[in-house]
């Protein structure tokens, strides 16, 4: 107890040191009269009496400083002693402290928002669970593709997997809310199990959980409300709870309200307890997912192994449903992001401290430049007895004194950068948890920290060849100790060069492969004159599909009468998009057992194939008279006729797909379409595609238009808005863009592997930019600082005849001989390390030559720019003051 | 007057010190000075300023007390008093030298017997 006081003690005086030690010299003052009172007393006269007093008392300075080291904290006073130095001396060295802050301050930001980004995406998970990484997602393949899982196949798990603490699953569905005075409004709905919130323990904010009771057959429906939902439709009163509100028009109970922030698995407006229809008893696809929590020592391994041996048991008793489907698991970044997620951001990661290393290597050779310009303070301090610890100490807190101002900069920068990231990647796909917690602040701390000691070691080298002797005697000003400086800042530039080569090209084969991918041939003529936008139908006001079909008819004749728009169309899905395939049959051509193959089926107005400038190439187009009446059609594209009628004449074949292993009617063949890309999210292959009238199939919730315009799209986007307006201000309007643009990356719309990539190779070249630049601006302090320290030798030089031409070439020959070397090293390592990236490329290899021969060549021009200007400053030196240059 | 001062074993001073403010109530930094020298012989104290890097030391661990007063002949000075804590930790300090120096002579005057024999 003592002691903690004693120590609070010493750390208050350090503060008062200037009062202390004023209070000390009159304690000391008054002892002294006090004394010499005493043996004037005792009959010493006074002068004698003064000199014993202060005999007896002492050095007084002496004193004193046994006085301030039991009061205070001698080797914390030391080192506050280094820091005032350190400040003085980086505030009068302006611009090295600037350069050297933002370098840093730039280099540790961004490493630090890649730390939290990847944090994020790889580990955090959802936003207030808890022990994310304890949680498994699973979905099943089926032959037709991965998506959901079938409601009986979990309760097979439920009941026989021992792997799992607990397991949950969700459903979604879209549903009407009404509340309140007969409002209303369209809301999505998940439809759990009652214990999902138990499982990932969260609590609601308000009012109850869901319990077991809440999913049994015949109870009273409930409804939880996700927090956003609850604030924007209820007005976020908590009296909402245990009010009645009518979902799909049948009463249910509000029980409760989850807490801000929570959402699960993605952004949807309520949950409700599944209720077992009729239905439930067909092992059919309908589940979204199901989550579950592995038991304590279970790895997911052992997990998916388990899930495995169940849905083999599982095809052996039903096989007609279960043949070939298995069970896909993994953990939150496996199942959101992708199997290549530890690939993209462990890379991004790498490139980062790519870039930290460059910057570290600019600070070590600004901080040798100027210790070699200390030169001489340090030898007289040597001379005078100051030892290497000292010197060592001293150069480390003035860099650790320039990584903390610059550590509080990248945390700035971190909170910038984050953000942008996540604002930039915005997905209602993807919830993701991005407060920078403790563990950040705590890696940020971390590598300032190695920061400074990695660009402290070379100047500290420097100091320990001070021999005392030496140093006096090449005291000579303009003398500088040795070549050995010079090596290591050619080192150094090599090295930044070579790092700075890898990352140029590892964002180069990444922007080629972007290009490839958005610039890809689709199969459209002219996108970027079609205005596309989805349409959202209120499931109230159009409960049927002759409703919307209704409202389509209103829509067409309405916007052909707008000026500048020539054809129109309707779709499910626009070109590029992907939709589930389904499985189908041929007739006359039985499918194998496994149920057979997959495609995609999609439906389209008419004139859609002109909207798209892709007119059939043999048979019709469909029609107005392709109705619900008239028989059923389909339309095939040149792939899927190619490869299923490779020497047959398709037109007038039948075929039809199979839902839930339900035959549908047979589509009779009548044309030919050239190919759209559809459903690649690579966009390197042209599947083979089914199109069926869209009155034939109509889809009920969300439909497509494509404008064809005559005149630039963005003259009638307004008239387009507001004709949909008038039409019925309750059918909304969402994506509303050319399909040019809507061939970009969106996280929304593209799968989840490759909106990743889009996301890697954009953030890529920030990096590659940011390495050039730093690298750039450390050649140009090495040569400048080589310029100035050679400016007498340069005068000789030019006095005995060398031209300035000569001058120039002897800069820019030892400026750019680092930058050969660094460049040479550079591409070798890139070649190792542009392999990593391959699984992330489309249509472009990683040794890709077009970018292996460009990045040399932007690096060389931009080092041949940083050494230009020194050497113009060497070109003009005067020799007749070069050779007086002290 | 001898050679050289007897070292001191960590905190002997600062028991002296509270010894003395305990006997002789306030004092100011002189007094304890000059008491100590004349208790111990001139043996302990190398000059009297060592007495203050003490003082400061007793006074952060709240085991005295000070005060800016005048003296009897009306000179300002501060004075030092013992506190409660101090006398505790006074009387802990002083057994625990006791048990020492009884040991240590103990142990010394067998050693002296043993060398005889």
């Amino acid at each position: 107890m003592s002691a903690l006081k004693q120590v609070c003690a010493r750390l208050i005086s350090l503060f008062r040191r200037e009062a202390l030690d004023r209070e000390f010299d009159e304690e000391a003052q008054s002892h002294l009269d006090l004394a010499v009172e005493d043996h004037v007393r005792r009959g010493i006269p006074e002068a004698e009496a003064r000199r014993l007093a202060r005999i007896q008392f002492g050095a007084v300075e002496a004193s004193k400083d046994a006085h301030r080291d039991s009061r205070g904290l001698p080797w914390l006073e030391d080192c506050l002693y280094d820091l005032r130095f350190a400040l003085r001396q980086l505030r009068r060295d302006r611009a090295f402290t600037l350069t050297a802050i933002v370098t840093l301050a730039l280099a540790l930001g961004l490493n630090v928002t890649v730390f939290a980004v990847m944090n994020t995406m790889l580990f955090r998970g959802y936003p207030l669970v808890q022990r994310n990484d304890r949680l498994v997602y699973i979905q099943e393949q089926y032959p037709s593709g991965t998506c959901c899982i079938t409601y009986l196949d979990f309760e097979d798990w439920r009941a026989q997997a021992h792997s799992f603490e607990g397991m949950a699953f969700v459903g979604e569905k879209n549903i009407s809310l009404s509340y309140g005075e007969g409002r209303s409004t369209d809301a999505t709905a998940f439809t759990v199990s009652t214990n999902v919130f138990g499982l990932l323990g969260v609590k609601p904010a308000l009012g109850r959980d869901f319990v077991p009771a809440d999913e049994a057959s015949g109870a009273e429906p409930v409804v939880i409300l996700n927090h956003r939902f609850w604030a924007s439709q209820f007005g976020g009163r908590p009296d909402v709870i245990g009010t009645s509100v009518l979902v799909n028009k049948a009463p249910a109970i509000v029980i409760g309200v989850m807490p801000e922030g929570f959402d699960f698995p993605t952004q949807f407006d309520v949950w409700m307890p599944y209720m077992r229809g009729p239905d439930v008893n067909r092992r059919a696809p309908e589940m979204f997912q199901a989550v579950g929590r592995l038991r304590d020592g279970v790895s997911l391994q052992e997990a998916r192994a388990e899930l495995e041996t169940i849905n083999h048991r599982l095809e052996t008793a039903y096989p007609a449903t279960n043949r070939g489907v298995v069970p896909k698991m993994g953990t939150y970044s496996q199942a959101n992001i992708g199997p290549d997620a530890p690939v993209i951001y462990g890379s991004l990661w790498m490139a980062a401290w790519f870039v930290l290393l460059i910057a570290c290597a600019n600070l070590a050779n600004l901080t040798v430049a100027r210790t070699v310009g200390r030169w001489r303070d340090f030898s007289i301090r040597m001379a005078l007895g100051a030892g290497w610890g000292r010197m060592i100490r001293q150069i480390f807190v003035e860099s650790l004194t320039l990584a903390s101002v610059a550590g509080v900069l990248g945390w700035w920068i971190t909170k910038w950068g984050v953000r942008a990231w996540a604002v930039e990647t915005a997905s209602i796909y993807q919830i993701l948890d991005y407060t920078l917690d403790s563990g950040t602040l705590a890696y940020l701390v971390a590598i300032s920290l190695a920061a400074a000691i990695l660009f402290s070691l070379a100047p500290m080298g420097k100091v320990l060849q001070i021999g005392v002797n030496s140093a006096l005697k090449s005291d000579a000003p303009g003398v500088t100790p040795g070549l050995r400086g010079k090596h290591l800042a050619a080192v150094l530039v090599a090295g930044q060069m070579a790092l700075a080569i890898v990352l140029l090209s590892g964002a180069g084969v990444l922007v080629r492969s972007l290009m490839n991918v958005v610039s890809a041939n689709t199969g459209v003529g002219n996108p970027e004159n079609v205005l596309v936008g989805l349409l959202s139908f209120p499931s109230e006001k159009y409960p049927s599909p002759a409703a919307t079909l209704g409202y389509i008819d209103r829509f067409e004749a309405k916007l052909r009468a707008i000026p500048g728009i020539g054809d129109e169309s309707v779709a499910s899905i626009l070109p590029v998009g992907n939709v589930l395939g389904l499985t189908f049959e041929i007739e006359g051509r039985p499918n194998a057992p496994d149920g057979g193959e997959a495609v995609q089926f999609l439906r389209v107005g008419p004139d859609y194939f002109r909207v798209v400038e892709a007119p059939a190439s043999s048979g019709r187009d469909f029609n107005d008279g392709d109705r619900m009446a008239t028989l059923p059609v389909a339309i095939v594209n040149q792939s899927f006729a190619a490869k299923y009628w490779p020497r047959e004449q398709p037109l007038g074949k039948r075929l039809r797909y199979i839902d839930r292993n339900k035959p549908a009617e047979w589509l009779t063949v009548v044309g030919v379409v050239p190919n759209i890309m559809q459903g690649d999210p690579t966009r390197r292959q042209f599947k083979p595609l089914v199109y069926q009238p869209f009155r034939q199939a109509p889809t009920r919730l969300g439909v497509n238009f494509l404008l064809r315009t005559r005149v630039p799209p963005e003259q009638v986007a307004q008239a387009v808005r507001l004709d949909i307006q008038k039409l019925d201000p309750d059918v909304i309007l969402k994506k509303f863009t050319t399909l040019k643009a809507s061939f970009g990356f969106d996280p929304d719309r593209m799968d989840r592997a490759h909106s990743e990539m889009g996301k890697y190779a954009a953030v890529a070249p920030i990096f590659a930019v940011m390495a050039v630049l730093l690298a750039a601006v450390g050649l140009y302090a090495v040569i400048a600082h080589s310029v100035r320290q050679r400016t007498k030798e340069i005068g000789v030089r030019m006095a005995i005849g060398a031209a300035a031409e000569d001058i120039r070439r002897m800069v820019l020959r030892a400026g750019m001989l680092p930058v050969a070397i660094g460049i040479i090293l550079g591409l070798a390592a890139s070649f190792a390390v542009n392999r990593i990236l391959q699984s992330q490329l489309v249509g472009v290899s990683p040794y890709d030559p077009v970018t292996m021969a460009g990045a040399p060549v932007v690096l060389i021009l931009v080092a041949l720019l940083a050494c230009q200007i020194p050497a113009r400053r060497a070109m003009s030196v005067d020799p007749a003051v070069a050779l007086r240059h002290d | 007057m001898p050679d050289s001062k007897l070292d001191l074993l960590q905190g002997t001073l600062d028991l002296m010190v509270l010894q003395t403010l305990d006997a002789m109530g306030p004092l100011h930094g002189y007094g304890i000075a000059r008491r100590i020298e004349q208790l111990s012989g001139n043996e302990v104290l190398l000059n009297q300023g060592t007495i203050y890097a003490s003082l400061v030391r007793l006074q952060q661990r709240r085991w005295i007390a000070a005060e800016w007063g005048v003296s009897d002949n009306n000179r300002k000075a501060k004075f030092y008093s013992i506190t409660q804590a101090g006398k505790r930790q006074m009387k802990k300090d002083k057994s625990q030298w006791e048990r020492l120096a009884a040991v240590m002579g103990r142990v010394l005057a067998a050693a002296a017997e043993g060398g005889k024999g």
